[in-house]
C-alpha cells in the first residue's frame, strides 16, 4: 500500500486521468441505465393493462357465471375473472363520458353486452399468453365476442423485445470503449514507469510483487472513478434528468421518474473496481516481461 | 560459479550473437569481456541474468541450469546477481536511498534492515551524504557508484557490469574500478564487459575476448 501511495502521488495527472475516465465512461453507461429503467417501467404499466374482455350474447344467470369464473381462474395463464354487468357497464361508460354523458339521456340502461374482465398473470402478458387464453375462452359457446387487440400485443411484445436487445447492444458497447479507454489510460501510467519496471524486474521482482501496486492502484482508481459517476449521475439526474424524463413520459401515464436503485448503484461501483483491474491486468500483460 | 557449454544465440534466423561459446568463470574470479562492438558481450550477459534464452547449449549458474529454469524462478536467480550498467538504471523520480533500498524491498527486507544496508553499502561508495538527493541531481560518475551501491547491496554471488566505465572520465574510471576490485576482494565473482584497453591494461585480470559471437581468446596476464 506504501508503494501504491507513493505511484499515486508521482503521477498525480495520470491518475486523475485514469479516474476521469472511468467516471464519464460510468456516467454515460449511468444515464442510460436511468432511461432504460423508466421506459421499462412504462411498459411494465402498459402490460398491467393487458387484458381478455368476452362479452356475453345473453344475460346469463349468476350460477353459470361463478362456474365460468371458477373454472377460469383454474386456468394456469389466468390471474383473476371479474364478471361486469349491463348494468355495470353501463355506469361505467357513463362515468367515461363524465361531462358528456347527458348524451345517453333516452338510453336504456342495458344496451351494453355483459362480460368477463380477464386479468392475466405478469408472465403470460404477452401474445403467446393471451392468444392461449383465447383459444380456450372460443370453447365456451354462450360468448358472442373476444376482445384482446391482437395488434397491440404484437407491438407491446415487440417494443419489449427491441428494449432488451439495446440495452444489451449499447450497454455491451458503451462498457467495452469504457474499457478499452481505461486500459489505454492506464497504459499511459505504465509507459510513464516503464523505467520503474524494467528496473525491478532486473532486481529480482517477481511478476506478482511487480504487478501488485499497479493492480491495487487500477481497483483503487476504479473504485473512485466509479463514486464519482455515481455522484455525478445523482447530481445531474436531480438538476435536469428528472425534470426532462418525466416531461417526456408523462404522456405515457408514468407515476413518477426513478433513480437506480441501491443494488444498481452499488454495481456501479463495482463495475468502476472491475474496469480498473481489468484496463490493469491488460496493460500489465505487455509491460511487465521477466 | 559459471558454466556454459556450446551456447548459441541469435536474435533472428540470420544474425547469430553468440556461436559454440564455452566457459568456466571460477567462484570468486574477476574477468573481462572483451572484444569490438557486436561481439556478443552484451548477449552473453543478458543470458547469464535471464533476460534472454540461448538457442542451443547449456548454461549453469551457482549449480542451477538456467536454460531450464521457469519463467517464475528468474527473479529468483537475479537476487543473486548484482547487475550495472552503462546508462546507471537508477529511477530519475526516486532517491539515492530509495533506489538502492529497491532491490532489498523486492526481497521483502525488514525497513530497520533496509535502511541499515542502505546507508552501508551507500557509505561504501562515498555517497552516504546524498542519500536524499534524485540521481538528476549527481554527477555520472555519482550514478555509476549509486548503481554499484544497488547491485552490492544484497550481498550477490556474481556482479555482471555492461560498459560500466562507458560514459565516464578517466579519473572516474579509476574510482569505478577500485569499487570492483574491492567486491572481488570480499568474494564476489566480477564479470565485466568492456573494449577500454585502458583499463585492462591498469587492472590486468583474466580476459576472454569474442568477435562475431566466437570465442576468440582466454588468458590471465
Amino acid at each position: 500500500m506504501r508503494r501504491v501511495g507513493r505511484n499515486l502521488r508521482q503521477t498525480p495527472v495520470l491518475c486523475s486521468a485514469a479516474i476521469g475516465t472511468v467516471a464519464v465512461a460510468l456516467m454515460i453507461i449511468g444515464f442510460f441505465a436511468i432511461v432504460v429503467i423508466n421506459v421499462q417501467q412504462v411498459a411494465q404499466q402498459w402490460s398491467r393493462e393487458i387484458q381478455v374482455v368476452a362479452y356475453f350474447d345473453k344475460v346469463p344467470d349468476t350460477h353459470k357465471v361463478q362456474q365460468w369464473k371458477t373454472k377460469l381462474e383454474a386456468m394456469a395463464e389466468i390471474e383473476r375473472v371479474q364478471f361486469v354487468s349491463r348494468d355495470d357497464a353501463f355506469k361505467r361508460f357513463k362515468k367515461r363520458l363524465g361531462a358528456d354523458a347527458d348524451l345517453l339521456e333516452g338510453v336504456g340502461t342495458d344496451f351494453l353486452p355483459a362480460s368477463l374482465e380477464i386479468v392475466l398473470f405478469k408472465d403470460n402478458q404477452n401474445k403467446l399468453g393471451v392468444e392461449s387464453v383465447v383459444q380456450q375462452l372460443k370453447q365456451i359457446p354462450e360468448l358472442a365476442d373476444v376482445s384482446y387487440e391482437p395488434e397491440w400485443l404484437e407491438r407491446f411484445d415487440a417494443f419489449v423485445g427491441l428494449l432488451k436487445v439495446a440495452g444489451i447492444v449499447f450497454g455491451g458497447f458503451l462498457l467495452f470503449a469504457a474499457l478499452f479507454i481505461v486500459a489505454n489510460t492506464i497504459k499511459l501510467t505504465l509507459y510513464a514507469r516503464r523505467e520503474e519496471i524494467e528496473i525491478m524486474t532486473l532486481v529480482g521482482g517477481t511478476p506478482l510483487f511487480i504487478k501488485m501496486p499497479f493492480l491495487i492502484e487500477g481497483a483503487l482508481q476504479g473504485i473512485v472513478g466509479g463514486l464519482l459517476a455515481l455522484v455525478g449521475v445523482w447530481m445531474v439526474f436531480t438538476l435536469v434528468l428528472q425534470e426532462g424524463l418525466y416531461g417526456i413520459l408523462i404522456v405515457t401515464g408514468t407515476d413518477g421518474i426513478l433513480f437506480l436503485t441501491p443494488p444498481q448503484q452499488w454495481g456501479m461501483v463495482f463495475c468502476g473496481l472491475i474496469l480498473g483491474l481489468t484496463g490493469s491486468v491488460l496493460s500489465l500483460r505487455k509491460f511487465v516481461r521477466i | 560459479m559459471i558454466q556454459l557449454y556450446n551456447v548459441c544465440m541469435s536474435y533472428q534466423k540470420e544474425a547469430t550473437a553468440l556461436q559454440e561459446f564455452s566457459l568456466k568463470v571460477p567462484k570468486g574470479d574477476f574477468l573481462y569481456l572483451t572484444g569490438p562492438s557486436g561481439a556478443g558481450k552484451s548477449t552473453l550477459l543478458k543470458l547469464l541474468y535471464g533476460a534472454v534464452k540461448p538457442t542451443r547449449g547449456q548454461i549453469l549458474i551457482n549449480g542451477m541450469n538456467i536454460t531450464r529454469m521457469r519463467s517464475w524462478r528468474i527473479p529468483m536467480l537475479r537476487r543473486k546477481l548484482g547487475i550495472v550498467f552503462q546508462d546507471f538504471k537508477l529511477i530519475s523520480t526516486r532517491t539515492l536511498f530509495e533506489n538502492v533500498a529497491f532491490p532489498l524491498e523486492m526481497q521483502g527486507k525488514k525497513r530497520y534492515e533496509i535502511s541499515n544496508k542502505v546507508y552501508q553499502a551507500l557509505k561504501h561508495v562515498g555517497l552516504q551524504g546524498k542519500l536524499n538527493r534524485f540521481p538528476l541531481q549527481l554527477s555520472g560518475g555519482e550514478q555509476q557508484r549509486a548503481a554499484i551501491a544497488r547491485a552490492l547491496v544484497t550481498d550477490p554471488l556474481i556482479l555482471l557490469a555492461d560498459e560500466p566505465t562507458g560514459n565516464l572520465d578517466d579519473e572516474v574510471t579509476c574510482e569505478i574500478m577500485e569499487l570492483f576490485k574491492g567486491a572481488n576482494a570480499r568474494g564476489t565473482t566480477v564479470l565485466l564487459a568492456t573494449h577500454n584497453r585502458e583499463i585492462i591494461r591498469r587492472y590486468p585480470r583474466r580476459i576472454v575476448a569474442l568477435d562475431k559471437g566466437r570465442l576468440v581468446d582466454d588468458h590471465t596476464p
